[in-house]
């Protein structure tokens, strides 16, 4: 009779998990057979028959997490029995303490904290090693757990769409685009872990659950008139939810500018001139020398994702249009490579489409930056809250004239306009936004530095 | 409302129209003193005569061609291919005159002629007698396809095609030539190109063509029993197709089935199925897009066989029950 | 009023005047035909084409003893002088020939498919033996109708071997058909002899088959060709049924205009070239060389007038490029 123990491979190991036994009691084995597969925080291992001969004795299931040098099955020659205080189940004393385990787990890479109870811990060693982002995984071990099988699968499945992208069916897509609700963010129950739409809708309803939405209930108790009730719903419930997911999960940071305007309002005069009865908004400036500035600071238009910050090539600004119930952003796309003529031309069709409600899926698609401009009302400045995927959004405010001294000293009448950023400091640094502001005062400023 | 068969109902389309109007007349093998393989024209001989009710030696590219020369001179005649697995032979007349002329003639002529075929499987009587053959004019502009479903629409459709003023392929189901169901005892037309909804629901637009209508009817049925609801579309003309019921079917339902008893490949549904793809009801799928047809093989004799060989309605009630369920 | 001098017929059937008419027939299409091949090689017309250029004595001769417009006109691909001498519009065919809109079928058929609906021309044909099953469509019409029309359906030898002959010719003898069956037999298909390709040499032997009359003439010999088809079209216009009409003569050039004509001597085209329609009715009508080339000339000339039409005329609208598909 031979004793099979658990194997010790690493220095500082102290135990393994049984992932899967290869054999059960009463199998015949050669000496070197796979008996069993078992795995530590950092490598999975074979166990292997010591002997040849018949397989007894198994004293642990998989799941268990062993003690290294325990015993946990032997091999009998033939015609040989096993005692009967070495059936399995004798040696469960021997079984590591549970709380052994999580400490010899390495704290996962990627945002696993709302899955950590579902995940299995080989199925969370796994995933961490793959560096994969486990929450839309659904599990299908017990009371939903998720296992390494369902890791290793969705890897696979993550690995063949190579540039990343989710399968979702198309009604799917259209849906997540319109709750503005990430793909990737949506636990799929298709087949091969393709989102459906009834998941993009369970989970927009599930999130607007966890998002603090004060519930109406413990309202003042008098109110001498009869209270009005809006529906809190479709649009007006979209953009909540995104503005506390937003507000939650993105650490940003604001920098601001008061600009001096003269030289901008001369130049919108003359633009005004030159399109003769076509509308040239100060907006289209605005959108002009801020697509300008971001060429030169590609951070602020990119995209952070699991494991690199994209910077895109492409500069679509989203200029943010109230209408009734809410607010839309209709985007303005390759804006860096439009004149002021152009853009003009663009935002005032766009903005007209918008108010008609007549906007189309390409109209709304793509922003990479987003500009909010609520200077007709007076706003001295205000913070606005970043849409992601998008780094960074630029509040306007409005023209106010002020002294500021001229090249003597003198005190002159000028028009100032605050502008201020707000940007996701995991990916724009306090610097990066500075210089993407201090680009953007030249081109307000000295506007023929733009063509320097 | 009284109850014709199919059969009934294409003869009474064909009696009111040549009753009403001397340039209508029938042309084919058998049809007279016979009355027809599937006796749809009996009894019309007796009334019109040799002249009107014109039997053929066996030459169906005679009987084609005889239409086209009869249309472009100012008749209406309706040709009767008896098995319409024969109307290969046809198909230079059909195909390269017929649907040609107009155009090549710079639009200066009129070929307003119905080629009726008897189609489809179920008799028993094998691979040369049993096909379904829409899909060989589909692909041919110039020509119009029409599949009625039901007694009403075949009265109906046969009627709208004698007057359209193009040449129609009109494919007829040996199944359905018994089969019974209301028909409306005045002269009207059921409009060529126009999809019919013919059941509503909302968990599965099928879209389904002849015979293959009834089988759906009755698969729904059975589904309904367990709560599913299939919402049933008749394109009725192939040949241009309407396809705006499907698409907002489609973007209600989120879900498509073709059901046809012609092979997949190259087959009608391959049509419907891209047209939806290219369509807006692409962003409102939720699951692949599925067709069930005839199995690629030539009809078997067997009876058996002949029955797996094209989809019934047990295939057609598993296939919409997965389809809803989230299988695909 | 008493003639003073009574007209001498030509070849008892004619007179000067309608002989000269028909020898310029004859000159017309062979210039359109000359003139096709020529523009054709200076790349002014695409595709191809197919010259009846040494078979004028059928068309003329066929034409001018049935009554065109009144009756149908199913007509072959190597039809142009059937077309011409159906009184077809010079300017219009030559328009047509150019792809331009103001072409018979507005520039959409070309060669193969000239067609004048309006004149009971039902179009040439693409398709060998494609018009014979539509003849019968024709005739079982122009009965129905009780019309005293006939409908002239032209094949070729080859086309006398394609199934659609038989199931014409059969159903329109058991019904009786107004149709004449005019068979040009130029002894080619297109590379395949008649020898070869046929056991009979004779096609008219085939109507003893369908129990129609069958007769054959000299293509090339106008009076032939116009009693034989006088004879036919009396048959058929009675109500006898239909008659097939035989008519041996030649194509001096190739099939198309990309046949090298390998299939053929030199010497067989001479041969032939010696027995020239237009060269022997014109000696029967007593019309010297100089004449006959005074003729040629006036030919010429409303061919070349023709072409200036047609190069002046506007091509089709790419806009409209879906016209005519549907009615």
């Amino acid at each position: 009779m031979k004793e099979v123990i658990m194997p010790k491979f690493g220095f500082t190991q102290e135990d393994s998990e049984i992932v899967e036994w290869a054999v059960k009691d009463g199998d015949k084995v050669e000496q070197g057979d796979v008996l069993a597969v078992v795995t530590t925080d950092k490598v999975t291992m074979e166990v292997e028959a010591p002997e040849s001969g018949i397989v007894a004795g198994i004293q642990y299931k998989v799941g268990d997490v062993v003690l290294v040098t325990k015993v946990i099955a032997y091999i009998l020659k033939p015609g040989e029995t096993l005692p009967a205080e070495l059936q399995a189940g004798a040696s469960k004393a021997a079984a590591a303490p549970a709380p052994a385990v999580p400490a010899a787990l390495p704290q996962a890479a990627a945002p696993v904290a709302a899955n950590a109870v579902k995940l299995t811990p080989v199925a969370s060693r796994v995933a961490a090693e793959k560096g994969l982002d486990t929450s839309s995984i659904v599990g299908s071990g017990p009371n939903g757990k998720i296992t390494r099988a369902d890791v290793e699968q969705f890897a696979q499945t993550v690995s063949n769409n190579g540039n990343g992208r989710i399968p979702a069916t198309p009604a799917a897509k259209r849906l997540a685009r319109e709750q503005s609700v990430e793909l990737k963010q949506v636990p799929a129950t298709g087949p091969n872990h393709r989102v459906q739409a009834a998941d993009v809708l369970s989970f927009v309803e599930k999130n607007a659950a966890t998002v603090a939405v004060p519930a109406v209930q413990g309202l003042a108790p008098v109110q001498s008139g009869t209270i009005r009730t809006i529906p809190f719903s479709g649009m007006r419930k979209t953009i909540a939810l995104n503005m506390a997911r937003s507000a939650q999960t993105i650490p940003a940071i604001q920098l601001e500018i008061d600009v001096d305007m003269e030289a901008m309002l001369a130049l919108h005069q003359k633009a005004k001139t030159r399109a003769g009865e076509k509308k040239v908004s100060l907006t289209a400036l605005i959108v002009n020398i801020v697509a300008w500035a971001l060429v030169r600071n590609p951070m602020l238009n990119s995209q952070l994702g699991e494991t690199e910050i994209s910077l895109l090539p492409d500069v679509n600004i989203g200029m943010a249009v109230a209408i009734e119930g809410g607010l839309i952003v209709p985007v303005i796309h390759n804006a860096d490579k439009k004149g002021i003529l152009e853009l003009a031309g663009e935002i005032n069709d766009v903005s007209a489409r918008a108010r008609q409600n007549k906007l189309k899926g390409n109209d709304l698609d793509g922003a990479t930056f987003t500009i909010s401009n609520l200077g007709m009302f007076g706003i001295d400045r205000f913070t606005a809250i970043i849409n992601p995927p998008q780094v960074g959004i630029l509040a306007i405010s409005g023209l106010k004239k002020q002294f500021v001294p001229d090249a003597s000293g003198a005190p002159v009448l000028h028009s100032l306009m605050n502008m201020r950023l707000s940007a996701d400091h995991r990916v724009v640094d306090g610097v990066v936004a500075a210089q993407f502001l201090a680009d953007l005062r030249r081109g307000f400023e000295s506007p023929e530095e733009m063509l320097l | 409302m009284r109850e014709l068969t199919y059969a009934e109902a294409l003869r009474e389309a064909m009696r009111m129209a040549m009753e009403k109007d001397p340039t209508v007349f029938v042309i084919g093998e058998d049809i007279g003193v016979y009355g027809g393989a599937f006796g749809v024209t009996a009894g019309l001989f007796d009334q019109f005569g040799a002249d009107r009710i014109i039997d053929t030696p066996i030459s169906e590219a005679g009987i084609a061609g005889a239409c086209v020369g009869a249309a472009v001179t100012g008749m209406h005649p309706i040709g009767e291919i008896q098995f319409s697995d024969f109307v290969v032979l046809s198909m230079e007349q059909l195909t390269l005159q017929a649907a040609k002329m107009r155009f090549m003639f710079g639009g200066k002529a009129t070929v307003p002629l119905v080629m009726r075929l008897a189609g489809g499987s179920g008799t028993g009587a094998a691979a040369q007698h049993s096909e379904s053959l829409e899909a060989l004019f589909m692909n041919t502009p110039g020509l119009k396809v029409v599949m009625p479903s039901s007694p009403q629409d075949a009265k109906g459709l046969l009627l709208a095609s004698i007057y359209d003023n193009n040449p129609i392929i009109f494919i007829e189901h040996k199944l359905l030539y018994k089969t019974k169901g209301p028909v409306p005892e005045e002269w009207y037309t059921t409009p060529l190109g126009k999809s019919h909804v013919v059941r509503e629901g909302k968990d599965l637009t099928i879209v389904a063509t002849s015979m293959e209508v009834t089988r759906s009817q009755q698969a729904a049925d059975e589904l309904a029993k367990e709560g599913i609801e299939l919402e049933i579309i008749d394109p009725c003309t192939l040949r241009p197709l309407d396809l705006d019921p499907i698409v907002n079917s489609v973007k209600k339902t989120g879900k498509l089935l073709i059901v046809h008893e012609a092979v997949k490949m190259g087959g009608f549904g391959g049509e419907v199925a891209a047209e939806i793809a290219e369509s807006e009801a692409f962003a409102y799928l939720d699951a692949p897009i599925r067709r069930l047809a005839g199995l690629d093989m030539p009809i078997p004799y067997n009876r058996n066989l002949e029955y797996h060989a094209v989809p019934q309605v047990e295939n057609i009630v598993e296939e919409a029950r997965k389809l809803v369920k989230g299988a695909y | 009023m008493v003639q003073e001098k009574t007209e001498k017929l030509i070849g008892g059937v004619f007179t000067k005047d309608k002989s000269l008419q028909l020898i310029d027939t004859m000159l017309l299409v062979r210039s359109f035909e000359e003139n096709a091949e020529e523009m054709y090689a200076l790349g002014k017309i695409h595709g191809t084409m197919h010259l009846s250029i040494g078979q004028e004595g059928v068309a003329v001769g066929t034409a001018s003893a049935l009554l065109p417009k009144h009756d149908y006109l199913l007509n072959t691909h190597r039809g142009h002088g059937h077309f011409l001498a159906w009184g077809g519009d010079l300017n219009r065919m030559m328009a047509e020939f150019m792809g331009r809109e103001a072409g018979y079928c507005r520039g959409r058929g070309g060669s193969m498919h000239i067609a004048d609906v309006e004149s009971n021309n039902l179009g040439a044909q693409g398709i060998v033996a494609g018009n014979l099953p539509i003849s019968v469509g024709v005739g079982l019409s122009i009965k129905a109708r009780k019309s005293d029309q006939i409908v002239l359906c032209i094949f070729g030898d080859g086309a006398s071997n394609e199934g659609a002959f038989h199931e014409s010719l059969n159903m329109a003898s058991i019904w009786n058909l107004p149709v004449i069956y005019l068979c040009e037999n130029n002894f080619y298909g297109m590379s395949m002899a008649i020898k070869k390709s046929t056991k009979i040499q004779h096609i008219s032997e085939r109507a003893a088959a369908y129990g129609m009359p069958g007769v054959t003439v000299d293509g090339n010999d106008v009076l032939a060709v116009y009693e034989a088809m006088k004879t036919a079209a009396e048959y058929t216009r009675s109500g006898k049924g239909p008659y097939l009409v035989e008519a041996e003569t030649y194509r001096w050039k190739g099939h198309s205009k990309s046949d090298k004509q390998a299939y053929r001597t030199r010497d067989e085209v001479k041969e032939w070239m010696a027995k020239d329609p237009i060269a022997r009715f014109a000696k029967v009508v007593g019309l010297n060389e100089e004449g006959l080339e005074q003729h040629k000339l006036m030919a010429r000339e409303k061919i070349k007038q023709a072409v200036e039409f047609a190069s002046a005329s506007p091509e089709p609208d790419v806009k409209d490029i879906l016209d005519g598909v549907y009615a």
